[in-house]
């Protein structure tokens, strides 16, 4: 009885802590769990994905949000943009706050820096902060280059390579739009029914509930909510753009995807020697640097790429480490905080829940005590 | 006269906005929307932006003189507002400049910070005040554990129907409430507009009548 009178008149500072540690701590031990895909995800991932490789389709990012819900939302648009580059799809950005124009220049350079080879005006296209919504919204459904007139960089958009086969939402058809309140009201309520835009969102969890009735009516193609749904996107990019395959839900199933999904380190690349010859031959200059660092175990060719130091790191250069690394399927960081982020909200919960069971524990006693 | 003229204003403005949304002709389409309404609103955006910057400035100078409730923190404003235009403009808004710096290790850890405040709040009420008091309020209790579970990998581990549960719930109870709070509110909101055009509806206007 006195346990519970305790736990009941317990201070808050005792909540707060145990809080804490419940976050802090699976964020800096981070383990393997799999995060299991909504079909309000997987069809925002189908949708983006079917525009791969094509000329005349491209996808449009919209940042609605500020910086206090990016621990939410920028996850989401890491994902979607790393699934455009790992696929040669056409990405353009923009957002109708001026606190959301640094957040798509960072989560472009976020992503970029792991894909040299990508080109600001060619992959993608960064209009910037653009005011006046309901006109960009309209004005885009009759041409995107007028509309927008210039880039974030100053260049008229009309001279992009990236504009050849685009002109308006014909094209461009479908956007996406983060937000930490009410997301993709414009675009339903006017480009949707005017000129047949898919639009779709990314939202914090608190407002996810909000969105389900535009969700089951049809008017959102997809939804990414909270933390929950960045996982999900990551881990679909991980299983199929990563490794150049479309959708597939018998894949999603098969327990051997869980090798793709690991958060922590992986560290050891392995090939057969068919993929090792051909790996060698891709890289001539630095074949002797590699097989420096070869074993072979079982008729399996393996190099641990954490073993090579920083010196040799430099000399083999960035696409053989990353060739390394997706061979030893490692993620990078910036590619799964949302995963270790939901390892964190994973103790969390638990922790909540048994702070609401032992409230309520505590109450029921205290009451029947007092009717005793 | 004071009256009656900003409510033409807003009659004849709203009925043109009602043609537009409702008649397809190509003088609603193409003519107004594009020829005059959206190169006019892009021409109102400098001004206005321009009368928020002297807007906010002169409410902040004015509660520094008046040394009114809490006016030391108008000077944080003036502080970051200038530091910040000037960053943008000397040294550009691209990656390795000083404005794209303090956006990453000021703005977006501070503002994180107070969304994340959150987190604490919630955990403490749910310990505090989350009671099982009635029956609807133990149907509460059971949802917010189920969702909860659910909504993370742990959970998925416990038991695999979870996820289901917690869809459904998702999906029908809190979709039939959602959608019945959005009913009332879009039919709110006809109703005022309506009243708004009709001239019945005047607080907008001031003077209380």
């Amino acid at each position: 009885m006195k346990f519970f009178k305790r736990m009941q008149e317990l201070d808050r500072r005792w909540i707060y802590i145990i809080i804490a540690l419940a976050i802090v701590v699976p964020l800096m031990i981070p383990f393997d769990s799999d995060n299991l895909t909504t079909p309000s995800t997987e069809n925002l991932y189908q949708m983006i994905d079917s525009f791969s490789g094509r000329e005349d389709r491209a996808i449009l990012m919209s940042f609605a949000h500020d910086a206090s819900t990016m621990p939410e939302l920028f996850p989401m648009e890491v994902a979607i943009l790393r699934h455009c580059f790992e696929r040669n799809i056409k990405v353009f950005t923009f957002s109708n706050s001026p606190l959301g124009a640094p957040i798509i220049d960072y989560a472009i350079n976020t992503v970029k820096d792991e894909y040299p080879q990508i080109e600001s005006g060619v992959h993608y296209c960064n209009f910037g902060y653009k005011p006046n919504m309901f006109a960009i919204v309209i004005g885009m459904g009759d041409n995107i280059a007028t509309t927008m007139n210039v880039d974030a960089e100053g260049r008229k958009v009309e001279t992009l390579p990236i504009m050849r086969g685009i002109t308006n939402y014909t094209e461009m058809n479908l956007v996406v739009e983060f937000s930490g309140s009410v997301a993709g009201g414009t675009w339903i309520v006017y480009a949707r029914p005017k000129f047949g835009l898919n639009v779709a969102v990314g939202v914090t969890a608190v407002m996810a509930a909000d969105q389900y009735p535009y969700l089951q009516s049809g008017q959102l193609i997809g939804m990414l909510s909270g933390l929950k749904g960045a996982a999900e996107y990551e881990k679909l990019v991980d299983v199929f753009a990563t490794n150049e395959q479309s959708f597939s839900s018998e894949k999603l199933s098969d327990p051997r995807i869980r090798d793709l999904i690991k958060i922590t380190t992986q560290s050891v690349a392995s090939f057969t020697q068919t993929e090792f010859t051909a790996f060698l031959n891709r890289y001539p200059q630095q074949k002797d640097l590699i097989e420096k660092y070869r074993e072979e175990k079982d008729g399996i060719i393996q190099i641990n790429w954490s073993q090579i130091p920083p010196q040799h790191t430099e000399q083999l250069g960035f696409f053989v480490m990353d060739e390394l690394q997706r061979k030893a399927n490692h993620i990078k960081y910036s590619f799964k905080t949302a995963r270790v982020g939901m390892n964190a909200q994973s103790v969390a919960h638990i922790v909540m829940i048994v702070f609401i069971i032992l409230g309520n524990l505590g109450y029921f006693v205290q009451k029947l005590s007092d009717k005793k | 006269m004071k009256k009656t003229i900003p409510m033409m204003i807003v009659m004849i403005g709203g009925l043109i906005w009602l043609f537009w949304a409702f008649s397809p002709h190509y003088i609603m389409q193409e003519d107004f929307l594009y020829k005059f309404y959206i190169p006019w609103s892009w021409a109102m955006i400098p001004p206005a932006t321009i009368l928020g910057i002297i807007s906010l400035s002169m409410m902040h100078k004015a509660k520094i003189q008046r040394r009114a409730h809490k006016w030391q923190y108008s000077f944080f404003f003036f502080a970051g507002f200038i530091t910040i235009t000037l960053a943008g403009f000397l040294g550009g808004t691209q990656k390795g400049g000083l404005y794209m710096w303090m956006f990453e290790n000021m703005q977006m850890p501070m503002s994180a910070t107070m969304f994340a405040l959150l987190a604490f709040y919630m955990a403490s009420a749910a310990y505090k005040a989350f009671r099982a008091r009635s029956p609807e309020a133990t149907v509460l209790l059971l949802a917010a554990i189920i969702v909860m579970l659910a909504q993370v990998p742990i959970g998925t581990r416990i038991s695999k129907y979870l996820p289901d549960i917690s869809q459904w719930i998702l999906d029908v109870p809190n979709l039939a409430s959602k959608r019945g709070i959005m009913l009332g509110v879009g039919l709110g909101s006809i109703a005022t507009s309506l009243k708004i055009l009709l001239g019945i509806e005047r607080s907008y206007l001031g003077g209380g009548d």
